[in-house]
């Protein structure tokens, strides 16, 4: 009876939350359950690790951030010349939005779907999970520096999307 | 042009809401000073919004089984779900039974495409970010100037937070939600007990009739609604409908002022 395990209401409850990351992560609602899965999965063989009391969610977060980082790994070595980061991979907006509204929310997934995974992961960490900039470093095991460099880039990049190069956008000086 | 001792790290930290107090009045003071800067803050407040809205939809959708029994290890071999644990197998239980029950009906309206009542909506998203302990709304009572501004923007018409202060409803900030027809702005308060209270405002769809004030029971969720210059307005709390009805009298009261001195 010395196995702490996991508390499977909190677990339940943070799938959601898992399945949304996931789906923007992966692109596609498929794999992004199938990450989900494994995720879960890991977290009963790792249950051990999970410090009763602490927040569950993000240690999940790190537990599907290493199954990401491991799947792509191996998915290159299966398919050297295949790139996972499809352009095309449109992701679909969910239907709720109106027609007008659908349009925007459209064209910003399919350019968080361009952004280098690694920006990707901290963007949506920070603006659509609200993690802690501190709890992003440690759910990507990186330094808060970087988290702050990437979150910066991706932004830009986003920013840059939405206005089009069309329109003589003045780009924002990096204040330091 | 003098270096700005503020970083592109603070600007992010603020956005997010995560910048620590004692840095706090420096960046207001700075965001005052230099327009470029609040441009930017305002543009990441509008990616993250855009980002929420995009992805909301999806925490709303029926969780597939195998994804439940990976929570409960069903399929994990480590164990199976052990007899010692009735009452958590039971509470994990009631809560998927919940949400699929409540996913479900949102699933089978958006498949039958029957129109969800503005009553319905107002309900619905009442009890989404009025539950939420963390983040409620989007931008906080503290920058009350700039919610108005951005709401007013996004929906295209002025929009402004009523002063509930004399009812004893604080205002707790606010956030731009996706409405059936329109976006909404919605504006939270919150009573001395942190009983909430929301006020969502939105235009209406052309050609919609005036009403008067109307009063539902959605979900236990009080609401009065009413339409008034093609603009639909709910009110949303678990509050008994004498208390609501006063309440949305006020805000009735304040909007017919602005818009006496707005003209």
């Amino acid at each position: 009876m010395s196995d702490p395990g996991l508390p499977q209401p909190e677990l339940i409850a943070a799938i959601p939350r898992l399945r949304r990351y996931a789906r923007v992560l992966t692109g596609e609602a498929t794999r992004a359950d199938d990450l989900v899965q494994e995720t879960l999965a890991r977290a009963w063989e790792k249950r051990r690790l999970w410090t009763v009391g602490s927040d569950l969610r993000a240690w999940l977060f790190t537990i599907m951030h290493n199954v990401f980082v491991n799947q792509r790994a191996s998915a290159r070595r299966e398919a050297q010349n295949v790139s996972l980061d499809d352009e095309d991979s449109a992701i679909d907006v969910p239907v709720r939005a109106t027609q007008m509204v659908r349009v925007e929310l459209q064209e910003m997934l399919r350019e968080v779907a361009k952004l280098p995974p690694e920006q990707r992961e901290v963007l949506l960490l920070a603006a659509v999970e609200e993690l802690r900039y501190e709890e992003i470093a440690t759910v990507l095991a990186i330094p808060v520096g970087t988290v702050m460099s990437r979150l910066s880039r991706a932004r830009e990049r986003m920013r840059r999307a939405a206005f089009g190069p069309a329109e003589n956008v003045t780009p924002f000086k990096a204040v330091r | 042009m003098s270096v700005s001792p503020i970083s592109d790290a603070d600007l992010h930290a603020y956005a997010d809401g995560q910048l620590d107090r004692a840095r706090l009045a420096e960046v207001e003071a700075a965001l005052a000073r230099d327009p470029s800067l609040a441009l930017q803050v305002d543009e990441i407040r509008r990616q993250n919004a855009l980002l929420r809205q995009a992805t909301e939809a999806w925490l709303e959708e029926p969780i597939p089984q195998r994804l439940i029994d990976a929570a409960t290890a069903k399929a994990g071999g480590w164990q199976r779900v052990r007899p010692a644990l009735p009452y958590a197998a039971a509470a994990a239980m009631l809560v998927v039974g919940m949400s699929i029950g409540w996913f479900a009906r949102d699933a089978q309206l958006e498949r039958t495409g029957t129109p969800t009542t503005f009553a319905r909506q107002a309900a619905l998203t009442h009890v989404l970010y009025a539950t939420d302990v963390n983040r409620p709304v989007e931008v906080w009572a503290a920058e009350e100037k700039r919610l108005a501004t951005w709401l007013t923007r996004r929906l295209g018409f002025a929009v402004h937070a009523p002063d509930l202060n004399s009812a004893g409803f604080a205002l707790v900030g606010g956030r731009l939600v996706a409405g059936n027809e329109k976006p909404t702005a919605l504006f939270m308060y919150e009573d001395g007990a942190k009983h909430r209270l929301t006020l969502q405002v939105r235009k209406q769809a052309e050609g919609t009739r005036e009403t008067a004030f109307r009063y539902a029971v959605e979900d236990g969720v009080g609401v009065f609604y009413w339409i008034d210059d093609a603009c639909g307005y709910a009110l949303s709390g678990n509050f008994d409908r004498a208390q609501l009805l006063s309440i949305a009298r006020l805000v009735y009261g304040q909007l017919a002022a602005a818009e006496v001195t707005a003209k």
